[in-house]
Order: structure tokens, then sequence, then C-alpha cells
């Protein structure tokens, strides 16, 4: 054959080679493309991690915004109710007391015109009595001294029964 | 570096180099058994230096370079799969960071011109690329044998020997060929054999690329003069080059046709 070409030992070169490919394979190339795929697998699941956290915390926010917005609205409207309700409740305690001081006052006339009535009537018998006494004292003038006498006398006589 | 230290560092090595080549050429050339002209022809064809393959067999000594590698490669991989692999990190060390970086550019290479069909590409050439790579690089370490002569050689790359040469050429011929059969089927076989002469191509480049080197190497040794400094650059420099070029080039050619045979026919609507 020219330039020394021997199939025997292009064979032999050939068996050679595929137990050198199947070293590099099984030692060298296969293990070290599984690390390096497993590393890959490995980044592409804390990538996917990172940005499904990121989203969710997206969510997240989006959705206690939304919240927070709603209980915004929510104390808004509980505020506005509390204000209603304080205001009934004033405008309701307010109109009691205005009955009760109506109550009170209507209570109090009441009681100053018995009283006035009262009075009247009082000073109209003390009046009365006045006058009585008064024409009695009129009356009675001259024989004052006798009456003094005579109330002395009762007076002692009922000292001596008791 | 200084100017000064700078100045003195170029004049010493100058001198140096100039001493070096008046004693080479004063020195005398040692007794060589064989002349240039019949070592290159040997390196060529391996017509005279034979070595024997565990008595039962004659063979180049490139087929012994080839086993003595698949030995090297076996340790290598070995102890890297026993006490390297199971303690890689997350984050790379610097053996880590080349093991990786060399699957990785393989992988790439695969994936890229062959992005349909590439599992076994990827495998196929990180061999191939190691393989020539580092018998490449094995002509450096000189590794001696004898010969059925009784004369000690140094090894040579396993693929200066046509026999390697042919077999890696026409490996990835078939490699091409089976990925458009697994991929296209009739299609496939039609289109790997369009390519007819790659085989050819392929196994003379590479026997070709590397036997240049062994020649000039084989020349720079031979004569005493040229041993001083000139192998630093040819022994080293240009082995490590041709090293790196040939194992991209084989397998980037390979990469290339394994992604044209097995890229999927589209369907013309009608």
């Amino acid at each position: 054959m020219p330039l020394n070409i021997d199939f025997q030992q292009i064979l032999l070169h050939l068996l050679n080679f595929v137990i050198l490919f199947a070293i590099l394979y099984f030692f060298l190339y296969g293990p070290v493309k599984k690390f390096m795929d497993d590393r890959t697998e490995q980044y592409k699941r804390m990538d996917e991690k990172a940005r499904k956290d990121a989203e969710d915390a997206a969510s997240a926010k989006s959705e206690y915004e939304t919240r927070l917005a709603e209980v915004g609205k929510e104390i808004d409207k509980e505020k506005k109710a509390a204000r209603r309700s304080i205001a009934e409740q004033t405008e309701k305690s307010l109109y009691a007391a205005k009955r009760e001081a109506e109550r009170i006052i209507d209570q109090a006339n009441k009681k100053a015109e018995t009283d006035r009535e009262r009075i009247i009537e009082q000073a109209g018998e003390d009046i009365a009595d006045m006058v009585a006494d008064a024409t009695e004292k009129l009356v009675l003038k001259s024989s004052a001294s006798e009456s003094y006498d005579s109330f002395l006398e009762a007076a002692l006589g009922g000292e001596r029964n008791e | 570096m200084p100017k000064e230290k700078r100045k003195r560092f170029f004049i010493i090595t100058a001198l140096a180099i100039i001493v070096l080549t008046i004693l080479s050429a004063l020195a005398r050339p040692p007794a060589h058994h064989e002349a240039i002209g019949e070592v290159m022809r040997d390196a060529v064809l391996h017509e005279t230096n034979k070595i024997s393959l565990l008595g039962l067999l004659d063979v180049n000594p490139g087929l012994i370079a080839a086993f003595t590698v698949t030995g090297i490669v076996l340790v290598f991989s070995v102890i890297a799969r026993i006490f390297v692999i199971p303690r890689f990190k997350t984050v790379p060390g610097r053996f880590q960071l080349l093991l990786e970086s060399a699957v990785g550019f393989f992988e790439d290479l695969a994936k890229s011109n062959s992005p349909h069909r590439n599992t076994f590409l990827g495998s196929y050439v990180f061999a191939a690329g190691f393989y020539i790579f580092v018998s490449t690089l094995f002509e450096l370490i000189g590794f001696q044998a004898v010969t059925t002569n009784g004369t000690i050689i140094s090894l040579p790359a396993p693929l200066s020997d046509i026999n390697g040469a042919i077999m890696l050429g026409c490996l990835s011929y078939l490699v091409i060929l089976s990925g458009g059969i697994a991929q296209n089927g009739i299609r496939g076989v039609g289109l790997a054999l369009k390519e007819f002469s790659l085989p050819v191509s392929m196994s003379f480049r590479m026997f070709g690329a590397l036997l240049s080197g062994a020649l000039v190497t084989e020349m720079v040794y031979h004569y005493t003069h040229l041993s001083y400094g000139l192998p630093v650059i040819v022994g080293v420099l240009f082995t490590l080059l041709h090293a790196l070029i040939q194992a991209y080039v084989l397998t980037m050619l390979t990469s290339l046709f394994y992604g044209e045979v097995t890229e999927p026919k589209e369907k013309h609507k009608k």
C-alpha cells in the first residue's frame, strides 16, 4: 500500500480510540457534564423560585394594597356611621334633656303656683287673723286689764290643779 | 521592570545566545546512525523503525504511542473521577474550571453547529479533540522505545502515523454518516455521501499537519547547532499551537458536517 498504509494497524488504532472514547465518556465527559447540567438545573430552579417569590411578593403587595384601600374605605364608612350615630345620640340626648328641662320647669312652675296659692291663702288667713286680732283689740281695749287679770287667774288655777 | 534592569536583561540574554551559538558551531556533531533524509523518510513511511507489539506483531511507533496515550488518559481520568469530580464545587476552582471549560467548549461546539442532534456528537468531539491535543503534546515527553532493529527512538505523536490519521478521519466521517442516517434516513446518507472527499481530506490534513511538526522537530534535533534555544520555540510553542489548531479543526469540521446532514428537511408549502 502507498505510504505504508496498513488496515490491521488502522483497526488497532480504531480499537485504541474506542477504548479512549469509552474512558473519556465514562470517567470525564459524562460526570463533568452531569455536574454542569445539575448546576444549571439548580440555578434554573433557584431562578424560577426567585421569580415565583418575586411574583408572590408582588401579588401579596397588590393584595395588601387592595385590602388596605378596602380597610381605608371601611374605616371611612365606620367613621361616617360613628359620626352619624354620635349625632343621633347627641340629638336624642339633647331632646331628652330638653324634655327633662321642660318637665322640671313645668314642675317648678306648678310648685311655684301651688306655693303662691298656698302663700296667698296663708296670707289671707293671716290677714284675717290680724284683722280679727286688731278688731278684738279694738273691741276689748277697755277691758284689757281685766282680761289680764282673768288670764293670770286661769293660769294660776291650772298650776294648782296639777 | 525598570528601564535599566530591562536593558541589562536583554544584553545578558543576547550575549548568552551568541555564546551558545558559537559553542554549538564549534561543537563536534554527534555520530548519527541515520542521515536526516532517512530519518525523515522513516518518519513518513515507517519502513525501517518498527516496534514489536507484545511479540505478536511489528507495528509503527505511532500505534505504540497511541496505546501509551490511552494509558495516560486512563490514569488521568480515573484519578480525576475518583479524587477531583466528587469534590466539585458550585463555584469552581482552577482545575475544575479547566475540565468544565473543556467539556463546555466541545458541548457548545456540537450544539452550535448541530442544534437538532448533538448528544453523541458532543461526547465524540470531546474525545477526538482531547485525543488529538494530548497525543500531539505527547511527542514533547520523548518516551523512549526500542525498535525491532535494536535502536532507541522517542515515540512520535500517534496521529503523525498515517494509519492513526486515516482512522480518525474515516471514523469522523462514519460518525457524520450515522448521524445523517439516524436523523434523516436515506436523505441523510445522500447528504453525507455528497461529501465523499471528506474522510480523505480530514485524514490527510491531520497527517500532514502533524507530520510537518514531527519533521521540523526531527530536523531541529538532528543538527547540534539548532538544538540551542530553538527547541523552546519549535518543540514547545509550535507543538502546543498545532495541537490546539488540529484539535479545533477536526472537531469543528466534524460538528459542521454533522450539523449539515442532521438538519431536518423543511416541508415546503404547496
